[in-house]
């Protein structure tokens, strides 16, 4: 390669990322973390019940008018996770489960964003549980306060427990714990 | 066959509702017992839901026999005896129905307080009694067991009182809610 194209390339590179800054213009939102949830419900023997994790960090970069530059970025720590039973937690945090001690956070990374409907929309993502990533995709609403100095951010999606390998053994079987997961997710964001 | 009791005789609806309440009552215990033994997993919480959908089916037949009760009107008459036996007799059989209602309720309470499903063989749920709440679980936990104490005591009296009839008194209570049986006076 020579000199002169090399020099080309390196302009061509900072202006696309200078390109790229400048379209990171969608706003960056602080959770408010005793205003928001983060729940799951799984099925036990075909009836349903909910958890939710106590802990968890979302990064929120969301503007309906920049869906290029939005992107979220959440970790939850797996041992926040609370059934309201310590016995079925003790059993979701160990070593057929979360195993939180080896994996103690699962991370949800979305950087593809569309329009789907009137302050509705899709976040296609990758989830990490455990040692598994996989593609899930998020449905959501986006309402923002009359100032736009808040906003709330609500939505879910359905996964498979076993694609990320919660529940090894003879937690496999999903005659007595349902495979499907609906997570369900409610923000109240304050601009930063 | 006879469905409906007769002035003397339990009909087949009465008598397969109690006898098959009967059964069920005791699997439940050994279930629940069988249950405890075992370590906390997969075996342990299918037995337990096991237990929570037959305890869903006793609930449905005691209803079914409260108001199968009802619904004939007093009969069979008790058989005869004296009236502080019948008060005794009287007060026991509410008793029993009380406790056939308690103890599934309880059970179900439990489940909910500790926010699990109680469903029918996972065909269908039925909706959470209380809150999810630890202490009430607890508490529940130990009432479910007091309840099953004196279940036993009072089904116990029952059976005995039944026994005493037929041998002593020598008279049809027993036999009119044997199945297969008729009783000997017309």
């Amino acid at each position: 390669m020579s000199r002169a194209r090399l020099r080309l390339r390196t302009l061509a590179l900072a202006v696309s990322l200078f390109a790229a800054s400048a379209a990171q213009s969608a706003t960056v939102w602080v959770t408010d973390a005793a205003r928001s949830r983060l729940g799951f419900t799984g099925t036990l023997s075909g009836g349903s019940f909910d958890g939710s994790f106590q802990r968890f960090q979302p990064e929120i970069t969301f503007d309906p008018a920049d869906l290029a530059g939005s992107r979220f970025r959440v970790s939850i720590e797996t041992d926040s996770a609370d059934t309201l039973d310590a016995d079925r937690d003790t059993i979701l945090k160990g070593r057929e489960f979360f195993v939180v001690d080896r994996w103690p956070v699962a991370r949800f990374e979305a950087e593809r964003f569309s329009a789907a409907g009137p302050g509705r929309y899709t976040a296609q993502g990758k989830l990490t549980l455990r040692d598994v990533t996989r593609d899930v995709t998020l449905s959501f609403t986006f309402e923002p306060a009359a100032d736009a100095g808040t906003a709330m951010l609500e939505g879910g999606t359905t996964v498979r427990r076993l694609d990320f390998g919660v529940g090894q053994g003879e937690w496999r079987d999903t005659r007595w714990v349902g495979d499907e997961v609906t997570i369900r997710f409610s923000l109240f964001l304050r601009r930063k | 066959m006879q469905w409906r009791n007769s002035a003397n005789n339990y009909g087949a609806v009465a008598k397969f509702l109690h006898w098959s309440i009967v059964i069920l009552i005791i699997s439940q215990y050994v279930i629940a017992e069988a249950a405890e033994e075992l370590p906390d997993g997969l075996d342990k919480f299918a037995m337990i839901t096991r237990h929570k959908s037959l305890g869903m089916l006793v609930l449905a037949l005691a209803i079914l026999r409260i108001l199968w009760k009802l619904a004939n009107k007093g009969q069979p008459a008790p058989v005869p005896m004296a009236r502080p036996q019948q008060v005794v007799a009287a007060a026991g059989h509410g008793l029993l129905y009380l406790l056939l209602l308690a103890q599934p309720i309880s059970g179900w309470m439990m489940s909910s307080a500790a926010n699990y499903p109680v469903t029918f063989f996972g065909l269908l749920q039925f909706p959470a009694l209380v809150g999810a709440d630890h202490d009430l679980h607890e508490t529940l936990e130990e009432v479910h067991e007091a309840l099953f104490a004196v279940l036993t005591v009072v089904a116990v009296g029952h059976a005995l009182a039944a026994i005493y009839h037929h041998v002593w008194t020598k008279d049809d209570a027993l036999r009119r809610m044997l199945p297969f049986t008729k009783p000997r006076s017309p």
